[in-house]
């Protein structure tokens, strides 16, 4: 046998690339579950807002989650269809191929482009213009950033979606008996989420 | 009177200076229980002697006759044309080097996949020809056949997306190998070792949960469940030293696959 | 001109010549073998069954020896059998099977505890012993005294070969697969490695080897209907006949199996008849019982194909478009039967056939299935007639099976000789110098060369036209029935095809790179010279015995054939040269009846006392 090679960095990549991946999608789910209250009642989300504001908590966590969106995305790039012709080979491949989760492959690229630039000014918006209220939000939904939210949204939820799917099944969580369970469990999922995001923009949009 | 089918087929000779790649037609009238081996050997005996395309078993367990149908790759012996429409396009498998037509070179691809991955038992036991067999439970015995069954035809390879965009990554197959080896308690190979042999982007990091091998594979095996606990094992393996080994130690045990550990 | 040498030079890698490469190799000599198709391709992948070796472990094997499983191979070849080769053999295979074992088989294993098996479609109830535990299990095949087949699941070749070829890596062993060997290089004497067409570029390459071995499989593809697969064109047969100075042994001595299915001929398993399904004809009619009162469609393999074939000369087979063939039906054993205890028939029919056993009839006939003849070697494993020339497996006749091979036999042979030859081999080898010829490499060059050429400029028939010509005269006139008179007309037949091949065409153009018509060419005048040996030597023996069914010479006749065939082939003749040679040294078993398959015996003199061997003696 060859002698033991030492652990190289490139190595443990894939496990960092997981790890931010789930620690994002943990913070997904519970950030639009806490947007998601203005549907109840915008008292409840301004509250929220207060509270994470007074503990600065959303202060630090907003950096550190650009930080890690940033750390996530550099670590996923190394799989993304950037060389010459791969791009193409891929579209090509998954045209003929005709199989579900390669054509979702690509949506999570495109995502993940989306989602890299919205991140960042979603955040910087936020944060210049404390404190968090409904209302503030509200204003900027009139000054046009509906358009934003109409794209940020769909593909912050697909790119999470699929990332835990993916999780699943490349992790071996997911095993094939199980697969279609998770499949529509995970559809599911993502449709309630944008159902609520829906909802949630609409009792924004007509607060003021 | 069967159907006449058009059969639309991938035509490059890369030797042949006078050759192009282009799309050739052939029509054929279906016979009742006729296979893609069945009509490629008519229509090359009878339509065009030049066509190239490999068989050998013609009985899906030799795994030569991997090749593109309709998109899809899969084993022409066993693909029935009643199963196919009217217009049936076949090319070769991509990721293989082309060797002329439909036939492609599997097997330098799988040879050198096999001595990358080190594809045997390791052990330091000699044989002992007057020895009664080292013995091992009937239930182990068949899990091993199970993931023995892949017959290296290629088909998840060339419906990889991984593999389609970067040639070095070793692909399902190899992996299941790998899986093989790692449940055999003959082979004396630790975590460490299959980290060493599999544990980068070329290996079962490459894998980017697509699926398309499962869904492709002639033989129906479990190669992406296998994908998942090699990966898992090997990714916790490649966090030794980084998280607290007695975390490493609990998801090592939680993946089912502390046999060597 | 790509020239490479090699202590051992394998041609073929399948079961057998991947366990000679490795024999040789792991004793540190440089092994290369050339292959057609990558070697995990071979056709020894195919054999689903399982390798018989007296191990015992099994409850129904119990009690199991070496010299039991020797009567039964004795008595399965109709004692046409080397009886010393035999013995060598059934002593050899639990070694055999066990060293498979330590390279990575997951053989199937013993479970202790009470079974359900099942004998003749009948279940009953065997209780396995605890202490045997993970050893390694049997399963039963016919004519066999007790259950002794070794398999994997439904994939023994597979595993097995799967194994070996992993082995072989380990090993290091150089493998030039498409490659197709296509004549010997020899002085007369000596035999100094090959001269191939390599399959990627169309160009030649030589070969020298101190060692060269053949294993090339079966020639199963003289016939149209064979299970044997499409690279199984007796290219090593030919290979070894094309020097003048081999033999081929037995050639007549042919398998059949009956139920090989219609258009691919892959066999169904005889489970179906055992567990009671019927044979029925054109109008749906359910014939074997008019033939075999008692048996019907349970008697053995060779009566059930005669039947079979009888019935659809009178006009009673279905027409196809891929030729006549009968049914077998299965539907009255119910869906559950089907897709559990015969699911591997269930499989085949709806992939392959496009047919539901559970509701629809399946199209059989009786197929070629395995060549009990071969390249003639001594038991070591050496050919006649050349020195450092071996084979091994079935493309050798070494001779254990005589004129009918068992059931998981053959599969056995191919790792069983593997190691005997390729201990031998090894000590042929060890201290053994020899010199390579030049000048007879640059001949077989230029008469490989030469006859690509030919075929080039040939204006007659192509090659698919004369291979067709030559599977239909032997279908027809060397079949599973054979009589004088239409084996006279088949060797006629044949060697008119043989003269026709002369002016060979081809319809593709020559260029570098794959060119299949091109491969067949090459092979198809062999081809006929070994269904010439084949029909040449059964319109000579002039008797019945196994596989080989004279209806002019029913008797087994022991006073005048306890022989094996010898054919020789003389550059430029067009019938082999016919010698014949003692069927075995000496006896252990004296011939006598089978036990089945009934037939009329005429007895041999008495065997002197001197030729009688006890078993147990060279041990």
């Amino acid at each position: 046998m060859t002698p033991r090679s030492p652990a190289s960095i490139r190595s443990r990549l894939d496990f960092w690339q997981a790890a931010s991946g789930a620690c994002l999608a943990l913070f997904v789910l519970v950030h639009l579950i806490l947007e998601g209250s203005v549907v109840l009642s915008p008292t409840i989300t301004d509250g929220i807002g207060w509270f994470l504001e007074a503990t600065y908590a959303a202060q630090i966590a907003a950096p550190c989650i650009v930080a890690l969106i940033l750390f996530h995305f550099w670590i996923a790039a190394r799989k993304f269809p950037l060389r010459s012709g791969e791009l193409g080979i891929f579209i090509d491949h998954a045209k003929a191929l005709k199989d579900p989760d390669t054509w979702l492959w690509l949506v999570q690229v495109v995502t993940a482009v989306v989602i890299l630039a919205g991140a960042f000014f979603h955040v910087y918006t936020v944060m210049t213009d404390m404190p968090i209220t409904v209302q503030g939000a509200s204003q900027r939904l009139h000054n046009g950033w509906l358009l934003f939210h109409a794209v940020f949204l769909p593909s912050v939820i697909l790119h999470t979606g699929i990332g835990i799917w993916r999780l699943a099944v490349k992790y071996g969580f997911c095993v094939k008996a199980q697969r279609d369970k998770w499949r529509k469990c995970i559809y599911i999922g993502m449709g309630c989420y944008l159902l609520l995001g829906v909802l949630a923009l609409t009792r924004v949009w007509f607060q003021i | 009177m069967g159907r006449k089918l058009t059969f639309e087929i991938f035509r490059y000779a890369p030797l042949d200076p006078l050759s192009k790649p282009h799309m050739q037609t052939f029509v054929l009238e279906e016979h009742p229980s006729m296979t893609l081996f069945i009509a490629l050997n008519m229509i090359r005996e009878t339509q065009d002697a030049t066509l190239q395309f490999d068989f050998c078993c013609r009985a899906g367990i030799c795994g030569s006759c991997g090749m593109v149908i309709n998109g899809r790759p899969g084993l022409a012996c066993h693909t029935q044309t009643i199963d196919l429409p009217d217009h049936i396009s076949l090319h070769p498998l991509p990721v293989f080097k082309l060797l002329g037509d439909l036939s492609v070179d599997t097997g330098t691809w799988f040879r050198n996949v096999g001595k990358k991955i080190e594809s045997w038992i390791h052990t330091s036991k000699a044989f002992d020809p007057a020895a009664q067999e080292d013995r091992m439970d009937n239930d182990l015995a068949t899990k091993i056949f199970e993931l023995d069954r892949c017959i290296e035809c290629g088909c998840c390879v060339a419906a990889c997306g991984t593999a389609r965009m970067r040639e070095d990554f070793m692909g399902a197959t190899a992996i299941n190998r790998m899986a093989r080896f790692y449940i055999d308690p003959r082979d004396n190979r630790t975590p460490a070792d299959f980290y060493d042999l599999i544990g980068d982007d070329n290996g079962v990091f490459g894998c980017m949960g697509l699926l398309a091998c499962d869904s492709v594979c002639p033989k129906k095996l479990p190669l992406h469940d296998q994908l998942g606990i090699m990966r898992r094992m090997v990714s916790v393996e490649s966090v030794r030293g980084i998280l607290p080994e007695f975390i490493r130690k609990k998801l090592a045990g939680s993946c089912g696959c502390h046999s060597k550990a | 001109m790509r020239v490479f040498q090699s202590d051992v030079l394998c041609i073929g890698a399948g079961l057998a010549g991947e366990r000679v490469a490795v024999e040789a190799a792991q004793a540190g000599f440089s092994v290369i073998c050339l292959s057609v198709v990558p070697p995990r391709r071979s056709h020894s992948s195919a054999a689903m069954g399982g390798m018989q070796a007296a191990l015992g472990n099994s409850i129904m094997g119990d009690g199991d020896s070496p010299e039991i499983h020797f009567k039964d191979t004795v008595k399965g070849s109709d004692w046409g059998c080397d009886q010393e080769v035999a013995r060598l053999f059934a002593q050899t295979a639990p070694i055999a099977m066990r060293e498979m074992a330590w390279m990575g088989v997951p053989w199937s294993r013993v479970v202790p505890g009470e079974h359900t098996y099942y004998k003749g479609g009948q279940p009953f109830q065997a209780t396995e012993k605890t202490e045997n535990a993970g050893l390694i299990h049997s399963r039963a095949f016919g004519g066999t005294a007790k259950w002794r087949t070794c398999y994997t699941s439904d994939g023994t070749g597979h595993a097995v070969l799967f194994t070996l070829d992993n082995r072989m890596l380990q090993l290091g062993v150089t493998v030039h697969d498409r490659m197709q060997a296509e004549m010997l290089i020899h002085d007369g004497t000596t035999c100094m490695g090959c001269v191939a067409r390599d399959l990627r570029t169309g160009e030649l390459v030589g070969y020298f080897a101190k060692g060269t071995l053949i294993a090339t499989g079966g020639y199963g593809r003289i016939y149209r209907a064979t299970t044997n697969a499409v690279i199984c064109d007796g290219g090593g047969q030919i290979a070894a006949l094309e020097t003048g100075v081999v033999p081929l042994g037995n050639m007549e001595a042919v398998q059949f199996h009956p139920t090989g299915t219609v258009p691919t001929d892959i066999l169904v398993t005889e489970g179906c008849r055992g567990d009671g399904g019927t044979l029925l004809d054109v109008n749906e009619y359910r014939f074997m019982p008019d033939y075999e009162p008692e048996k019907a469609e349970l008697a053995s393999r060779d009566v059930v194909s005669r039947r079979m074939t009888e019935h659809m000369r009178k006009g009673f087979g279905v027409k196809s478009p891929y030729g006549e063939h009968l049914w077998l039906d299965i539907r009255h054993l119910g869906e559950k039967h089907i897709t559990t205890n015969l699911r591997e028939v269930y499989d085949i029919s709806t992939h392959f056939l496009g047919v539901n056993p559970i509701h629809q009839l399946i199209p059989v006939r009786p197929t070629q299935h395995y060549s009990m003849g071969g390249i003639r070697i001594n038991k070591d494993g050496h050919a006649y007639g050349l020195k450092g020339l071996f084979a091994a497996g079935e493309a050798a006749c070494w001779d254990m099976h005589g004129f009918n091979r068992l059931g998981g036999n053959s599969l056995a042979e191919t790792v069983v000789s593997g190691r005997i030859v390729g201990g031998k081999l090894v000590e042929f080898l060890q201290g053994y110098e020899t010199s390579f010829s030049t000048e007879a490499m640059r001949d077989v060059m230029g008469k490989v060369a030469a006859r690509i050429e030919k075929v080039a400029h040939g204006t007659g028939e192509d090659c698919y036209t004369l291979r067709n010509a030559m599977q239909d005269v032997m279908m027809e006139y060397v079949g599973i029935f054979r009589n004088g008179k239409d084996l006279e007309t088949g060797v006629t037949k044949l060697q008119e095809i043989l003269e026709r091949c002369q002016n060979m065409s081809l319809k593709s153009r020559l260029h570098a790179g794959p060119n299949a018509e091109l491969s067949m060419a090459l092979r198809v005048p062999g081809m006929v010279k070994l269904a010439l040996c084949t029909a040449y030597g059964a319109l000579k023996r002039t008797e019945s015995r196994g596989a080989h069914a004279r209806e002019d010479y029913p008797e087994r006749n022991d006073k005048d054939w306890l022989v094996r065939t010898l054919a020789y082939w003389k550059e430029g003749d067009t019938l082999p040269t016919l010698k014949y040679e003692p069927a075995t040294p000496f006896f252990i078993l004296p011939p006598g009846d089978r036990g089945y398959g009934g037939g009329k015996i005429i007895q041999g003199n008495p065997i002197p006392e001197n030729k009688l061997v006890p078993f147990a003696q060279g041990a």
